[in-house]
């Protein structure tokens, strides 16, 4: 295989990660988010 | 914080456009590997990291124990996580590196292994935080990582301490060692760039675990008043 091959995958998959790391942190706050309003609506409270 | 995000977002992203714009195209070829030692200014800045999450994470553990606040408990976890990240990048574009300059994938020398370790080290972390059990965790977790961390010198030093297949250190290595200085500059641009990704993981991260904490606080509250009444 080109060595080249190895380098344009290597930065994919560094890119790969780098951009899916703080989309997928972005989503959990979104879910929490969710959950919070959710308890709220309950009427537990705020829980910040 | 919103103000800081607006500027430090749009910073990183350009900075990792302009640094990988210089690492593909600008910095010199190595002579005996070719262009595929361009991966090095990838792998190396996030080997550097890695160690500077699995830093951070040891000193928000040992203030953790010494105080017992959230918020040091909060960083040690963001950091584990970030660490782990890093630390993937590392072990998977090390054996992509490899193959076309060693004819093999991976090999059992003391860098590569006690990479492989730290990586398990952390993983263990993060998983015993997310299931174990009881009001401990957190104590626990914060023990597990001032042990952990004594594997982080142990790998930096092994390419110093034993005769290995990974290279011998290059930057502040012995007689011979270095790089070129239009490398090293490209090098030191990349290295600014992920170090500033890396922190920016970490304060997203640390807010995140903030968040957390803060739900499970009210899911417990909310359970007493269920019990109370």
């Amino acid at each position: 295989m080109n060595p080249i091959t190895f380098l344009k995958a290597a930065y994919i998959v560094a890119w790969v990660v780098y951009l899916g790391y703080p989309g997928r942190i972005l989503l959990r706050m979104g879910r929490m988010e969710e959950e919070r309003k959710d308890l709220e609506r309950k009427g537990t409270g705020s829980p910040e | 914080m919103r103000k800081l995000a607006l500027i430090s977002i749009p910073v990183t992203v350009v900075l990792l456009g302009v640094t990988s714009y210089l690492a593909l195209e600008v910095a010199p070829t190595e002579q005996t590997m070719g262009d595929v030692q361009r991966i090095f200014y990838y792998h190396v800045p996030s080997g550097w990291v890695a160690f500077l999450c699995f830093f951070i994470n040891f000193v928000a553990s040992v203030v953790y124990l010494w105080k017992r606040s959230a918020a040091s408990d909060a960083m040690a976890a963001a950091a584990a996580e970030v660490g782990v990240v890093f630390c993937t990048v590392l072990l998977i574009t090390g054996p992509l590196w490899a193959r076309p300059v060693w004819g093999i994938w991976w090999t059992w020398d003391a860098r590569l292994t006690t990479t492989l370790v730290l990586w398990l080290i952390y993983v263990s972390y993060l998983v015993l935080r997310r299931f174990a059990a009881g009001g401990q965790t957190q104590v626990l977790a914060a023990a597990f990582a001032i042990f952990g961390f004594v594997d982080v010198p142990i790998v930096y030093m092994s390419i110093r301490w034993f005769r290995t297949q990974h290279p011998s250190p290059v930057i502040g290595g012995g007689q011979g060692s270095g790089l070129d200085p239009a490398m090293a500059r490209v090098f030191l641009a990349n290295l600014a760039a992920f170090t500033l990704l890396g922190i920016l993981f970490l304060v997203l991260r640390y807010k995140l675990q903030v968040k957390e904490q803060a739900l499970e606080l009210a899911h417990a509250e909310a359970a007493l008043k269920g019990g109370s009444q």
